[in-house]
């Protein structure tokens, strides 16, 4: 009994760690989706680029013989968002922003011709293997006995899961409360209002995508740190997962983007851990198209009243 | 100065801050450990001349944009005369082409029409996608599975019943139509985006069913020794496998020559292609192709109007998705192999990426995309490696220099004879 | 076709009525991935392939005719192979070594056989391949069917374990290896309490791990490549499960340590024997270091013995008649650096060694006893 109630709370355990990492990369997606209603669909191949940055330079100051491990990890967080940020902005200088306005499948379609460009650009730069690093972080907690089952927490996914819950909290706050915040959320409501007030659009919709790409390096790093390998078609499985838990959230809401992702991760590992891990991308597709059926904007979204 | 000076700046640090650190820095793993290289000499320079030549660039953005002007294409439309004339031109021009289709590969090399007929699958799957995408204005990414099930449904019915590529054709369209329906039926009531990432899902779905499900489908090893097609019970073999057939060169008499069974496949393809260009020509005109363009234009005046989208849209669906199902039945007759590995996102990526050079829309567009699309990399094959590279570009700077395409769609219209003006 | 082989039969009378003929050429195609994700593995094939023949042209090539290979891209593309098959049989050559993926090879050997065409593979170890009762196909590599049995038989003989999982990748090569592994073991009755596929391309096996775990499994047989195995061992270490895993020559690549680090120490992993280290092979080593190639990719040698052996043959037959070829090849033995090699009806190698290795956190290896 307390056997498979062990077993229950690790796969739990699991499901979160990966539904943190999940809801981090929606974050991306639900702001971009709720200020200029798009997909950004090159959003996952940034989290790879972010990961390759976050490898480099890891690799670069262990190189320089750089031991303590909060300086490292505070420079490749730092210039993974600064590059990712860089990347975000220019995605939307170049592929959407001479879009604006138009129909909504020409920036759709773009997007994917950005996402499969930026993919096959690392690719050639960086090459298709697998780059693998060692842990920096290893050890953790184990509760139960060794004998019957023995579940485990590792101090990287409780990383994880703190430097997840922080950085949501510091982006609810700076929506919420900050100038900068208030001028996006202003945007969300009303685009062409905002920008006769005075504001301007152009340089909040800049911010929305390098604050979402500055999120998705975030997830980048530590997903980097957690599993030791990046290749350049990280980006995709990841993105279309991640944008899978935003959907499922309901697309423009940031709690949503939390409610999704860990909703997703644990679906995943429940459906491996009591079924088979063979269908658990069946399961979790099929839980999308299922909640879309009933709540056609997701969980917490709002239903969108059409204007003409 | 200034004004342009701050920007040129800013612009230059982007530049080499996305350059330098993907390209100026490599990753490697050598034996067992990772290690960080500086790209070569000449990489470097590339990447400083980059940013200089974005720095210049805005720096004098304004002097120049007055001399630098992107050309805009000739339009095939507007080389032909207007009227009944240019009717007539065009009949005549459609008549040379399809004679011409027909003859050349009796003239032409083996691997030429091999290559030929792979470009009529493109050809057939983007002008089913073109109704999806183009007409109806949904986005469907996961259109690759509709092709995987026609090419499944005839592998597996000729694998387990033995039935021929003539009877399991129309079975193909029907069962990808079949599935059209199922899925478009829930899913059409989404608006445009959560179309895209439900049809993504499901094409992933179809695909990993296709792998698990290895007593009937043959998972990962697909299904091998699929029969080609036959004409009228003739095998295009050297010997028949059925005793009761006869090959066709032994029916008529000639020497075998396996180059007939490669001719044969590209006549195939050539009338399946036609047909479909004619049936959609056809269905354009009609009240339903109307009212596709009609929903993509304006979906609220639609339903004011009296039409049903969720109706509309699941035509259209559908439609889009039984060709797919054609296409499907006969690459797995051309291809004699199967596995998942062909179905994969990518595949519907290269579609969509047709559909969007062509001209949403468009039918001739997406055929000349479709031919420029397949045999481009074969043609220059030290750039296999950036064909995707060059797919990604295209569609980004197609949306934003020409999203009508490169032969934009025009549609069929009626003008009213307004007297003196129109002579 | 007809004509060409008249004109080819020409030339042989003439060079027996003694006229000294400009020196005539043999084609070999040779087909594998130049591009794509797994051209470092086409590399191979092509590296050996080149230097056989480079070495029969050295020795007075073939009945006094030069060897010349040419090189076709398939890039891995089951699409492209076909493509490239017809590009063959256009170019009238009548002889091919290859194709590397077995999704590749499976629809390109139909239109060989079809046509005439003598193919050995050095590469493709898909069993389904040869069971078609084709004539003209041949391969000089170990197929999945042997690998799996010889594992299976260490596994049963030398660690007998209590409690067996198969895991594999979903791939042909992976689900294949694992089937026949699992086959052979529940014919001995090995324990085995799961059989499961994982997504190849998944960063994420903890929920695998949490359940390996649970079952109190000690022995892990993984069918597939090193990238997923790496992660699971490099997991598994993270979340305390220590079994004994086991996998097949795909994940035998120093790689694996790259990405497993010391999880990776003690893992087992057969492969064909080390051709390049073999005494009686050390001038081929020499020669193919000159050129600075590596010799140690598995595909290298039998690549190698594949040209040797369709020379042989067209010296026995005294011209390129490909049928006459393959009953030759099917009759006899023929001395290469993969060994002595005879073929089967169906075109396999009648013997194929493995050995068992027993992996190091440094990345080499040892055989075990």
């Amino acid at each position: 009994m307390q056997e498979q109630l062990l077993y229950f709370v690790q796969q739990l355990l699991n499901g979160l760690t990966i539904g943190s990492t999940y809801a981090l990369i929606a974050i991306g997606y639900t702001m971009v989706y709720g200020i200029i209603g798009m997909i950004n669909f090159a959003h996952g191949e940034v989290y790879m680029i972010g990961t390759y940055v976050a490898f480099i330079v890891i690799a670069g100051l262990t190189y320089l013989g750089l031991e303590s491990l909060p300086l490292v990890f505070l420079a490749a967080l730092l210039v993974s968002m600064m590059v990712a940020a860089t990347y975000g902005f220019t995605i939307e200088r170049v592929a959407y922003r001479p879009l604006r306005g138009g129909p909504r499948l020409l920036a759709l379609i773009s997007a994917i011709g950005m996402s499969i460009f930026l993919q096959n650009f690392v690719r050639l730069a960086q090459g298709s293997r697998d780059i693998a690093m060692p842990s920096l972080v290893t050890g953790g907690w184990t509760f139960g006995s060794p004998d019957t089952f023995e579940a485990s927490l590792s101090y990287m996914q409780v990383i994880i899961f703190i430097v997840t819950l922080v950085t949501m909290g510091a982006l609810t706050l700076f929506i919420t409360k900050s100038k900068w915040g208030r001028a996006c959320r202003s945007c969300s409501q009303d685009l062409g209002m905002t920008n006769l007030l005075g504001i301007n659009t152009n340089n909040i919709i800049a911010l929305t995508f390098v604050v979402g790409a500055a999120l998705a390096a975030v997830a980048g790093l530590l997903l980097g740190m957690y599993y030791g390998v990046v290749n350049p078609y990280i980006g995709f499985i990841a993105g279309l997962k991640a944008f899978t838990a935003a959907v499922l959230g309901g697309i423009g809401s940031i709690p949503g983007a939390m409610l999704g992702g860990i909703l997703l991760g644990t679906t995943e590992a429940m459906t491996s851990a009591y079924f088979s891990s063979e269908y658990k991308d069946v399961v979790a597709f099929g839980l999308l198209i299922l909640v879309l059926l009933f709540r056609p904007s997701g969980l917490l979204g709002k239903p969108e009243v059409e204007k003409i | 100065m200034n004004r342009t000076l701050y920007p040129a700046i800013f612009a230059a640090i982007v530049t080499l801050i996305l350059t330098s650190m993907m390209l100026g820095i490599k990753l490697k793993t050598e034996g067992i450990n990772l290690t960080l290289h500086s790209a070569e000499g000449s990489t470097w320079t590339m990447i400083f001349v980059a940013t200089a030549v974005v720095f210049l660039f805005q720096l004098f953005r304004n002097q120049l944009t007055g001399l630098v002007k992107l050309p805009t294409l000739p339009t095939v439309e507007s080389m032909l005369p207007e009227g009944k004339k240019g009717d007539r031109i065009k009949t005549l021009a459609v008549c040379f082409i399809v004679a011409a289709a027909l003859i050349w590969p009796f003239y032409a090399s083996r691997g030429a029409v091999d290559l030929a007929t792979l470009a009529l699958i493109y050809i057939m799957l983007g002008l089913g996608l073109n109704i999806v995408v183009g007409l109806a204005g949904l986005l469907d990414l996961g259109y690759v599975a509709f092709y995987a099930v026609g090419a499944y449904t005839y592998a597996l019915l000729s694998l387990y019943y033995d039935v021929s590529f003539w009877v399991a054709l129309p079975i193909c369209g029907l069962l990808a139509a079949l599935f059209g329906f199922l899925l478009g039926f829930p899913v059409l009531r989404l608006r445009g985006d959560y179309l895209a990432i439900v049809t993504l899902g499901f094409g992933e779905i179809i695909r990993i069913l296709l792998l698990n499900w290895t007593d009937v489908t043959g998972g990962p090893n697909g299904i091998s020794r699929i029969p080609k097609p036959d004409i009228f019970g003739l095998e295009f073999s050297r010997r028949a496998k059925d005793p009761d057939n006869m090959p066709f060169h032994e029916f008529f008499g000639i020497a075998y020559d396996p180059s007939y069974k490669v001719i044969f496949l590209y006549l195939l393809a050539l009338l399946l292609v036609l047909v479909t260009v004619y049936v959609i020509n056809r269905l354009t005109r009609m009240p339903i192709g109307r009212a596709w363009e009609a929903l993509r234009e304006d979906d609220i005046a639609c339903r004011s109007l009296g039409l049903n989208p969720t109706v509309v849209k699941l035509t259209a669906f559908t439609i889009g998705a039984s060709f797919a199902g054609f296409a499907g039945c006969f690459f797995s007759a051309r291809q004699g192999f199967i596995s998942p590995e062909s179905f994969v996102f990518i595949e519907s990526a290269i579609i969509l990426a047709i559909v969007v050079l062509g001209g949403m829309g468009s039918q001739l567009g997406v055929i000349l995309a479709a031919i420029i699309l397949t045999v481009l990399p074969e043609l220059a094959r030290e750039f296999q490696e950036y064909r995707m590279l060059m797919f990604g570009l295209l569609m980004v700077f197609m949306m934003i220099w020409k999203p009508q395409g490169l032969v934009p769609m025009k549609r069929p219209h009626l003008e009213l004879s307004t007297g003196d003006k129109a002579k | 076709m007809n004509f060409k082989k008249t004109l080819l039969g020409l030339g042989i009378s003439t060079m027996m009525l003694g006229a000294t003929m400009a020196q005539a050429e043999i084609k070999v195609a040779l087909a594998g991935p130049v591009t794509g994700p797994v051209a470092q593995y086409g590399d191979m094939q092509f590296i050996g392939a080149k230097m056989a023949i480079e070495q029969i042209n050295k020795n007075g090539g073939v009945n006094g005719e030069k060897l010349v290979g040419v090189v076709y891209d398939d890039a891995c593309d089951p699409k492209q192979a076909t493509a490239v098959a017809n590009k063959i049989v256009n170019d009238g050559i009548q002889m091919v070594v290859g194709h590397l993926c077995s999704s590749s090879t499976e629809p390109a050997s139909d239109i060989y056989e079809d046509e005439g065409i003598l193919m050995i593979t050095a590469a493709s170890t898909s069993p389904s391949i040869t069971e078609k009762g084709y004539q003209l196909v041949f391969r000089t590599i170990g197929l999945d069917s042997l690998q799996g049995p010889f594992a299976a038989n260490h596994i049963i003989n030398s660690i007998k374990p209590q409690r067996v999982a198969v895991i594999h990748d979903k791939q042909q090569y992976g689900e294949g290896l694992a089937t026949s592994v699992k086959g052979e073991l529940d014919k001995a009755g090995v324990n085995i309490v799961m059989f499961e596929g994982v997504t190849s391309g998944d960063k994420d096996f903890s929920a695998l791990i949490g359940k390996l775990k649970k079952e109190n499994v000690d022995f892990v047989y993984y069918g597939g490549y090193h990238p997923e195995l790496g992660l699971i061992l490099r997991q598994s270490k993270e979340k305390g499960f220590d079994a004994q895993f086991m996998g097949p020559e795909g994940v035998g690549n120093p790689d694996i340590t790259a990405i497993a680090g010391e999880a990776s120490e003690g893992l087992l992993v057969t492969l064909p024997n080390s051709f390049d280290q073999d005494p009686k092979n050390a001038a081929l080593v020499d020669a193919f270091k000159a050129k600075n190639e590596d010799p140690s990719g598995a595909f290298v040698f039998p690549a190698y013995s594949a040209v040797q052996i369709m020379a042989d043959s067209i010296e026995a037959v005294g011209e390129v008649d490909t049928y006459k070829m393959a009953e030759h090849m099917r009759a006899n033995n023929f001395a290469t650096p993969t060994g002595e090699l005879a073929f089967d009806a169906k075109g396999d190698l009648k013997e194929f060694s493995f050995v068992v290795y027993n992996w190091h956190k440094d990345g080499s290896k040892t055989a075990v006893k």
